[in-house]
């Protein structure tokens, strides 16, 4: 049992749901947490007393990677009924927040454009962007239809779906308005480099704004711009960031090859972007921070941490993702040499950083490990970046 | 709320889906227990919601429910009900028992051979 249960901050372009609809959420979130608190623990046991032993019997050793973990682990009937279980949730989040979305979509396409208006931001579509591959192959992180697909004029759906589907699936461990990555960001930022004043920010891969909004409301001061490839995305953001009073321009680009002129930003961010692209993909979006930052400008990417370090029994556990939620870049982008990459971008400037940044909401009830199915629950989020 | 936008979305996440027990249907039966485990929660929800109303407007309170007795009527009506329910959801287990009680009927594809076959000849 959480030590509170924080629900999501409501807002006007959220979705409205109707007694049963919420019940059905409010479900969907404490069967995660069910699966998080009691079964995950179990894994463990399995491993330990079960499975390790079947490896080490066949092989008179201790398994020493992913593979070999996997090799015994997907056989382990605890593991089955966990990973069986874990997939149902994720399968049970998109439909309970697909409900109401699906029953009331006219409403909230018009309620979106309304508050369109009613910003000092804006939003600027490009109906000729080419959704890139990686998104298209498979649904990321099971969301029927992906962050792009649109149903009706002007449609909000993906958006409108994925905002309340975020706070089911951390579980409210990311504050109630699931802002957490943003938050500890830019606490961290003023904590570490206090004198760093950035008058023009952009937020890459911004999906509905919950980690951009924090850079605006965190420096008033600032330009703040974010880009996502996936129109529905992008115009619940607008209508989302108008009905919190935060002004933000959203545009409609792919973060590989950007319209912003060369050297026009003091700080470039994302948040759980990288592992959603390619191999190809995040090195274009490396170098395009390079180019749009002004020397001296700050390139921070917040992340889960890389598996170096990590025992290969957790190491496989956390990569569950990569197979089992269509997560088709997570290991791979886990396992990259991140120094190496900023300098391939042209980072040449300022040697990398690599840190593991507190979490800005109720740190002292997190678990402080990450694992499958827990996410958001670390209480620290992994903060790649680099300074031009 | 008795809305309908008339838009159907995908329910189907593009993708193949993983299963993980060795047969794929204790997975598929799996999630079907974990929906009903869900639309039951619902109901208990608006259950809860019921009482806590009812006791904000003055009608009756949870604790008017803890204390109600039940009467003749309703245990044997209430048993009533928990037979149907059983002999319902087991339903597929007395079918199977009932297959071996009676005179043993022909393999079904017997039958098909015999309905899709009695012009011959």
């Amino acid at each position: 049992m959480p030590a509170s249960f924080v629900e999501q901050q409501l807002h006007q372009a959220l979705p409205k749901t109707d007694h049963d609809e919420l019940a059905r959420q409010h479900f969907v979130r404490s069967f995660k947490e069910y699966l998080v608190s009691s079964i995950h623990p179990g894994l463990k046991t399995a491993y330990e007393k079960r499975a390790k032993k079947a490896f080490i019997a066949d092989h008179q050793r201790e398994p020493e990677n992913i593979a070999e973990v996997g090799e015994v682990m997907r056989k382990d009937p605890h593991y089955q009924a966990w990973s069986s279980l874990l997939r149902t949730s994720q399968e049970m989040m998109w439909s309970s927040t697909q409900i109401p979305v699906e029953r009331s979509l006219g409403g909230l396409v018009e309620s979106a454009q309304d508050l369109g208006e009613s910003t000092g931001g804006s939003l600027r579509l490009d109906p000729s962007l080419v959704i890139p591959p990686y998104h298209t192959a498979v649904d990321i992180h099971c969301q029927p239809g992906g962050y792009h697909t649109e149903y009706v004029e002007d449609d909000v759906a993906q958006g409108a779906i994925y905002d309340r589907a975020v706070y089911l699936y951390a579980m409210g461990q990311m504050g109630a308005d699931n802002a957490d990555m943003g938050d500890s960001t830019v606490a961290w930022l003023k904590q570490a480099h206090p004198d760093f004043k950035p008058s023009k920010i952009l937020d890459l891969g911004c999906a509905v704004g919950h980690s951009t909004l924090p850079y605006a409301s965190g420096f008033p001061e600032a330009e703040v711009h974010a880009v996502d490839v996936a129109a529905p995305m992008l115009r619940y953001a607008h209508a989302r960031a108008a009905a919190k009073g935060l002004d933000v321009h959203f545009s409609q680009q792919n973060a590989e090859v950007m319209n912003f002129a060369d050297n026009s930003f003091d700080l470039v961010v994302s948040h759980i972007l990288l592992h959603e692209t390619s191999s190809k993909a995040i090195k274009n979006i490396i170098s395009e921070c390079h180019r749009v930052l002004k020397p001296g400008g700050w390139m921070l990417h917040v992340e889960t941490p890389p598996y170096e370090g990590m025992s290969p029994f957790d190491t496989f556990l956390f990569d569950w993702d990569s197979e089992n939620n269509n997560e088709p870049f997570w290991r791979k982008s886990h396992l990259l040499d991140l120094n190496e990459l900023a300098k391939q971008g042209g980072f040449s400037e300022h040697a990398p950083i690599q840190i593991m940044v507190p979490s800005a909401f109720q740190e002292a009830q997190r678990t402080m490990t990450f694992q499958g199915g827990d996410f958001g629950g670390g209480g620290v989020w992994f903060v790649y970046g680099c300074q031009k | 709320m008795s809305e309908d936008s008339g838009v159907k979305l995908r329910r189907k996440a593009k993708g193949k889906r993983p299963f993980y027990f060795s047969d794929p249907d204790v997975d598929r039966l799996l999630s079907m227990v974990m929906a009903l485990a869900g639309e039951l929660s619902v109901t208990r929800d608006r259950l809860d919601t019921l009482e806590r109303v009812a006791a904000k407007k003055g009608l009756f309170s949870a604790g008017d429910i803890e204390s109600y007795e039940l009467d003749q009527d309703a245990l044997e009506a209430r048993a009533q009900r928990h037979e149907t329910l059983f002999r319902e959801v087991t339903r597929v287990i007395a079918s199977a028992l009932e297959d071996l009680e009676e005179a043993p009927s022909e393999e079904y594809n017997e039958v098909v051979d015999l309905v899709e076959n009695d012009d011959v000849g």
